[in-house]
């Protein structure tokens, strides 16, 4: 219980400072609703049914907006120096990973709560399916993105390329993210059963488990001096 | 092992392994026979396969070298982890070229989104991160720690992306090698198969030890920069 209290006092010092900037939610918000008209004008409507390929374009502007505001999940540590503080600080490390897991969980979830309504409006979707297994899907594989992302948001942190290098490091490895998600996303937007959905729902889980426990694990040896 | 030993290591297996290559040439154009459906282009079949045994086997290397690195911090482990990815990323990089030539000809295009091809591609692109990592470090320990840690993720993940592109219909030739009931090729393309392991064995490890030693002495010359002492009483052994 002490061990999810750290973890919490972590992220809620993330979300404090965010929620007092909006920095990273701005920049991840305005980006998500801009890529959605630039879709919009890049797509021959009269030639693709925008429901058919909605999937597709919505996980992928969750996943390029995630980047920009995870890129930035140590920025602030590593500008002024806060993070040798963190360090010293009786924290385990691994609860540190997980607090910032925690954090930037909230954060793009949200954003991903605004792509869905703001993509839905623009292209005129309808939903036909389970909302709440679409939850359980986008929740997931948010997760299993963040907690990738964020153990490599620290190794590019720590490099001179800084963000830059970021997608090269996430974007081979969080294919099956991608393939798991839009797969089901547009199943359930063609009102499929949950039950077809629940195999990806399954792997998305593993995912997810495997790079929370993967990144807990080795954030040490990304983070200390 | 000391460089002298190291160099007369690379130099024998070097040499033998251009002997290999030189017979896996002459049974690839002169050994054996022609395959019945594909046709001569099945030959190139004698150098695409080798080459991503190697691949892998060299990335397994990286990704235990890594994880046993960070647990125990020998500076050996990871000379020998960025001497194995640079030889995996050599031979990646002809199996990445000499699929697409026998795919032009097979399948009539030179690329598809099969699974094992976007497996291939990802692969070439994790460790590309991984040398970027390194590269792009000023403190060469907090270097090899953080290029640890991105190749033991690349090759946690690998079995994942295999499982998520499998989900698609696979267009690519089943193995015919490793598989359970064993193989299923005729002798002479079995035996002109495992030349081809032989001689790509042999070249990745000359490369792997030549590389090993340009790591080590690196290091040596790193230590150097930073010590006023004259260098000619370190161990490079």
């Amino acid at each position: 219980m002490a061990y999810l209290g750290l973890v919490w006092t972590v992220a809620r010092k993330d979300l404090l400072i965010e929620f007092r900037t909006y920095e990273r939610l701005a920049a991840m918000g305005a980006f998500a609703v801009l890529v959605g008209v630039l879709f919009n004008y890049s797509i021959d409507t009269a030639q693709v049914r925008p429901q058919s390929i909605a999937a597709g374009l919505i996980w992928m502007t969750i996943l390029f907006g995630g980047m920009l505001g995870l890129g930035r999940t140590f920025q602030l540590e590593q500008e002024d120096g806060a993070l040798s503080g963190i360090l010293q600080s009786p924290i385990p490390l691994d609860a540190l990973y997980l607090g910032k897991v925690l954090a930037n969980f909230v954060l793009l979830a949200l954003i991903a709560g605004v792509v869905f309504v703001v993509f839905g409006a623009f292209f005129n979707l309808r939903f036909a399916g389970s909302v709440t297994a679409l939850v359980g899907v986008v929740g997931l594989g948010v997760l299993g993105f963040v907690a990738l992302t964020t153990l490599l948001s620290a190794v590019a942190t720590r490099t001179s390329m800084g963000e830059s290098l970021l997608p090269v490091l996430v974007f081979p490895l969080v294919l099956p993210v991608v393939i798991f998600g839009t797969t089901a996303t547009g199943r359930l937007f063609a009102g499929r059963p949950v039950a077809e959905v629940s195999g990806s729902i399954r792997m998305l889980a593993a995912f997810s488990l495997i790079f929370l426990v993967a990144g807990a694990g080795m954030f040490r040896f990304v983070i200390e001096e | 092992m000391s460089l002298k030993r190291i160099r007369w290591g690379v130099l024998g297996l070097g040499t033998l392994g251009v002997a290999t290559i030189v017979l896996l040439h002459v049974l690839i154009f002169f050994g054996v026979p022609t395959e019945s459906f594909q046709g001569v282009v099945q030959r190139i079949f004698y150098i695409h396969v080798p080459a991503w045994w190697i691949t892998f086997s060299a990335f397994g290397v990286v990704a235990l070298c890594s994880a046993v690195y960070l647990w125990l911090g020998d500076d050996r482990l990871d000379a020998a982890a960025v001497a194995a990815a640079e030889g995996g990323m050599v031979f990646c990089t002809i199996g990445l070229l000499t699929g697409p030539l026998w795919a032009r000809v097979a399948w009539g295009a030179w690329w598809t989104w099969e699974p094992r091809l976007t497996l291939a591609l990802l692969l070439w692109f994790i460790y590309l991160g991984y040398f970027l990592v390194r590269k792009s470090t000023e403190n060469p320990e907090q270097g090899k720690r953080l290029a640890a840690v991105v190749g033991i993720i690349g090759v946690l993940d690998i079995p994942v992306i295999h499982i998520s592109v499998s989900w698609l219909r696979s267009l690519h030739p089943e193995a015919v090698v490793l598989r359970p009931e064993g193989p299923n090729l005729d002798a002479s393309m079995l035996w002109t198969l495992m030349v081809g392991l032989l001689a790509y064995s042999l070249i990745f490890s000359s490369l792997f030890l030549a590389r090993y030693a340009v790591e080590k002495l690196e290091r040596v010359l790193a230590l150097r920069d930073v010590t006023t002492a004259p260098a000619h009483g370190v161990d490079v052994s």
